[in-house]
């Protein structure tokens, strides 16, 4: 599945500009240091943390995108940031919980 | 509905192995004003200031994150980065540093451009061995998928460690737990 009609399906916020790739699996984290370790390139990285070095982290990894969940923003030099990386950054209000159920309802499993 | 097909490890040189949880410490000497940081593979950080000869020691700040080896999957090789305190992207440094203007220029051709920061040994600072730069280029880009995206990961060349504070890498400060 692709980000664009990922992103449709569960009303995400784009906070970038999109950057359509596909999505061939979902990390759920909050830890930097973790993503690094454990998520793989392609993942869809679903966290609460919208600082600089989440985007480090995903473009060292080569996440697809990154979901902000709990309606939390980002700053614009983050924004900034992501879009040079051509990472892919979307909000919700939903929580961790709330956007991992939404994802397996999508058919990410 | 069809199952997402996930990123295959494929042929890889080099493994992530030997993962140890634990904490960058972050301390200050009273006196001097001297800073150093170090890894604590425990569960909990150390906060107690403590004496050293003339020296008293005293924690600043504990960010969690993991140390880890790097096997080589051709000869079994095990090579440690237990002075490996995080990568520093170049986008966190101050825009007239020197890092960020060569980071600014390497992204220009899909390069993505990291510092290896290490901690400090017994006989102080010293930038990472390029063997083992070397390593960690081969380890972080094989797992990329991106189609022309490359990492290049540089060792600490510029005394960044005096210059930036912790928070500006890739490590997590103000998180209490790895659950």
């Amino acid at each position: 599945m692709k980000i664009k009609e990922l992103a449709e399906r569960l009303e995400l916020k784009a906070a970038t500009k999109v950057f359509d790739r596909d999505v061939t699996g979902v990390y759920i984290s909050d830890m930097v240091s973790d993503v690094i370790a454990n998520a793989r390139a392609g993942d869809l990285l679903v966290t609460v943390q919208a600082h600089a070095n989440v985007i480090a982290a995903a473009n060292l990894v080569d996440t697809c995108a990154i979901v902000i969940t709990q309606g939390k923003a980002l700053a614009d030099d983050v924004v900034k940031m992501a879009e040079k990386a051509e990472i892919t950054v979307f909000t919700t209000a939903l929580n961790r919980w709330q956007m991992a159920t939404k994802l397996y309802e999508a058919g990410i499993r | 509905m069809k199952p997402l097909k996930r990123t295959a490890k494929r042929d890889r040189r080099y493994e992530m192995v030997n993962v140890r949880p634990g904490y960058l410490m972050i301390e200050l000497e009273n006196h001097t004003l001297a800073r150093r940081c170090y890894f604590v593979a425990e569960r909990t950080p150390p906060l107690e200031e403590y004496r050293e000869g003339n020296q008293f020691w005293k924690p600043q700040q504990a960010a969690q994150t993991f140390q880890f080896d790097v096997r080589d999957t051709q000869t079994g090789a095990v090579v440690p980065f237990g002075e490996l305190a995080g990568l520093l992207y170049y986008a966190c440094c101050a825009k007239d540093s020197t890092v960020y203007q060569m980071g600014d220029l390497a992204h220009d051709q899909r390069v993505s451009l990291y510092v290896a920061i290490t901690t400090e040994g017994e006989e102080g600072h010293a930038p990472m061995p390029l063997e083992k730069v070397r390593v960690l280029n081969t380890l972080f880009n094989e797992r990329l998928t991106s189609p022309g995206k490359k990492v290049l990961i540089l060792p600490d060349l510029f005394g960044l460690h005096r210059k930036i504070t912790y928070e500006q890498i890739a490590v997590d400060f103000g998180l209490t737990s790895m659950e």
